[in-house]
């Protein structure tokens, strides 16, 4: 972005075969000084579809953003379902590199790709502006079958709760590579936009179509028949909101700013109030609504203003807790006027619900006001002081109101599990190279069960079972097929093979079982070197120190897990 | 004999006086000392067939073969909103 250039290059050699979450990676390690400015001239945004990605693999339309983050100071991988991530492959590539700041500050560019090649250009549209806005006027002058990558008013300020935006399947401003303050970065290059139309792409080279074929096939069988991902299955009829009112019932949903492990209300913001809400409401209301084309889960909904009208897309599990629970609101429509915003305004969820409930635990608002939590989402819109520190998330806002209470690992917020009732969790949070992340290691079930049950938490299996997780994770998040197939795969050994066998077949490898355990293993252990020489120690895999001294209800349980257990994960 | 409050999810929820998601679908009972956790969803009149894996007695991931030893919550959803993962769980 320094001399405001943009070219086609070949991808590396050494790079071959490497997509998603491998390759912002690779990138990243190779050419990235761990110990730069995550918003300064040296870090690098690069953004990289899947392995499988644009083909007709099942739910593989997912696409990694990668940078040091200015949230965790460490590497940082995000990913999100849309159909940007197709349109990217089928127009020939395997990523893109942004580097370098703009000298002339205050202005925004937008990169356009196509199949005649790439242009960077004055992005004059959308400035400050709402990201509907923004899109919608896109859409107009470059047609509604472009696809879109973005930065809302929050990575213009680059503030470290920022994420980046892309299109859905209808043209909303509303998938996210939510975590980390990737959007702060994009913000940082000045790059506000980047446009991709495929339009006289071709299809993408499959080396080997029996195979290919076969694999998708027995991936979509077990996708379709596995009880969760199904047709008419919990997460197509409910969203992943089905997992409040069962989070709840385990006495593991982080509420009131992790205080307490169930809420009162947990009913009234559940995945079965939004279906019932879409119902009855009727109109634009829906759930059972794909993000790409390619998804057969179809995990995702548009949840509907009282008359019908679209409210927002998409209420799901982590966003609902985020606002709801963890901020003591039980108003599911104060809910989805706060994803509302977030998506506006291009913020992470997560991160922003975590940092509402900070801030209401400092005081300048009662949990369960939802009113004034609109309202000081409102504040980043507009860029006043208060609005900058709650949009550098919640470890800094903490700070700034004197608050003890911070649910952080690595500067990053939890997410929707409460570690002291889901133990396992706690060891991803604290060990996970991209600070408190549940996707880098879904352990929950296991956890649940730990609690006073048969599975020790101070078992050292914990450990080995928490790294198992993040490696598996890790190969997916780069082959971009949705995290969700993960329940199918992992119960269907068939569906399992169907994975492999699809990736092999798109890029004519024989990996088998154990090459994903080794391809995953390589991957996390390439964010680990990158993290220690940013100057990550063992004691940054901490858990907060509150979760020590405070017990959680109803389990009554705190963090018990040692530190030196801790340590074992990743050894 | 124990109280048990039954939570009942998702369609199961018809098994109660509330019918409708948005506020808690409860079924209180009482039971004997050991009563399982199948006998005491049998006893309260739930659909056995209907019954997923995901039970919790007192926030503890339990199978339906699970004694009650205290009585307490039970939370019961039905078989199309399993969302746990089914395969290293040892249930109690």
């Amino acid at each position: 972005m320094e001399k405001l250039t943009a070219k086609t290059e070949n991808l590396p050699d050494k790079y071959k075969n490497r997509g998603g979450r491998w390759l912002t990676d690779s990138y990243v390690c190779d050419e990235v000084d761990p110990n730069c400015h995550p918003l300064g001239p040296n870090n690098k945004l690069v953004f990289a579809p899947g392995m499988v990605t644009g083909t007709k693999a099942p739910s593989s339309g997912r696409i990694s953003v990668g940078a040091k983050s200015p949230l965790t100071g460490g590497i940082k991988e995000a990913n999100a379902g849309t159909p940007f991530a197709e349109q990217l492959v089928l127009l020939g590539y395997s990523a893109i590199v942004v580097e370098g700041v703009p000298k002339e500050k205050g202005k925004y560019w937008q990169l356009e790709i196509d199949k005649k090649g790439v242009n960077l250009n004055e992005a004059k549209t959308g400035i400050g502006d709402v990201l509907s806005k923004a899109y919608g006027e896109l859409f107009k002058k470059h047609g509604k079958h472009v696809g879109i990558a973005s930065i809302g008013s929050a990575g213009e300020q680059q503030l470290a709760a920022a994420g980046v935006c892309f299109n859905d399947i209808d043209g909303r401003a509303t998938r996210y590579a939510g975590r980390g303050g990737l959007g702060a970065v994009m913000g940082s290059k000045g790059l506000k936009y980047i446009i991709v139309d495929d339009k006289g792409a071709k299809e993408v080279e499959i080396k080997d179509k029996n195979l290919f074929n076969k694999g998708r096939q027995k991936l979509a069988k077990a996708l379709t028949t596995h009880d969760i991902t199904k047709k008419g299955g919990t997460l197509n009829s409910y969203g992943t909101a089905a997992l409040i009112n069962v989070m709840n019932e385990a006495g593991g949903l982080p509420t009131r700013n992790f205080r307490e492990g169930r809420f009162e209300g947990a009913e009234k913001v559940s995945g079965e109030a939004i279906k019932e809400a879409c119902e009855k409401r009727g109109g634009a209301g829906m759930t059972g609504h794909p993000c790409h084309a390619s998804c057969i889960i179809q995990c995702s909904n548009v949840y509907p203003y009282e008359d019908g009208t679209e409210h927002v897309s998409c209420i799901e599990y982590e966003s609902d807790w985020a606002f709801g629970p963890n901020c003591g609101i039980d108003n599911l429509d104060h809910v989805a006027e706060l994803v509302r915003l977030s998506n506006e305004y291009g913020l992470d969820t997560i991160e922003m619900g975590g940092t509402i409930a900070v801030a209401m635990d400092g005081g300048l608002a009662e949990f369960g006001d939802g009113e004034k939590a609109i309202e000081m989402m409102k504040e980043i819109h507009k860029g006043s002081p208060l609005g900058k520190i709650l949009a550098s998330g919640a470890v800094t806002t903490g700070k700034t109101l004197g608050v003890t209470r911070v649910p952080a690992c690595k500067g990053q917020n939890m997410p929707a599990y409460e570690p002291r009732a889901v133990k396992g969790i706690g060891y991803v949070y604290a060990t996970s190279t991209m600070g408190a992340d549940h996707t880098s290691g879904y352990t929950i079930a296991p956890e649940i069960l730990g609690v006073g049950g048969s599975a020790d938490p101070l078992d050292i299996d914990k450990s080995a079972l928490a790294r198992g997780f993040m490696d598996t994770t890790a190969f997916l998040d780069s082959t971009g097929y949705c995290l969700f197939i993960a329940f199918a795969i992992l119960d269907i050994p068939e569906g399992f093979d169907g994975m492999v066998e699809s990736v092999n077949g798109v890029l004519g490898t024989s990996w088998t079982g154990d090459d994903v355990a080794r391809i995953g293993k390589e991957i996390t252990e390439m964010e680990r070197a990158f993290n220690k020489a940013a100057g990550f120690t063992k004691h940054d895999d901490r858990m907060p120190e509150f979760m020590k001294l405070e017990k959680l209800p109803p389990h009554n349980e705190v963090w018990n897990v040692p530190d030196s257990e801790l340590d074992k994960v990743f050894k | 004999m124990m109280k048990l409050e039954i939570h009942l999810y998702g369609r199961l929820r018809r098994f109660t006086d509330n019918p409708a998601p948005g506020k808690p679908s409860v079924i209180n009972i009482d039971v004997p000392r050991g009563t399982t956790i199948r006998e005491a969803l049998e006893k309260a009149g739930v659909s056995m067939e209907e019954v997923g894996t995901n039970i919790f007695l007192n926030g503890r991931y339990s199978s339906l073969d699970r004694a009650i030893d205290d009585g307490g919550r039970l939370g019961v959803f039905p078989d199309d909103m399993n969302l746990l993962y089914k395969w290293h769980f040892t249930k109690e």
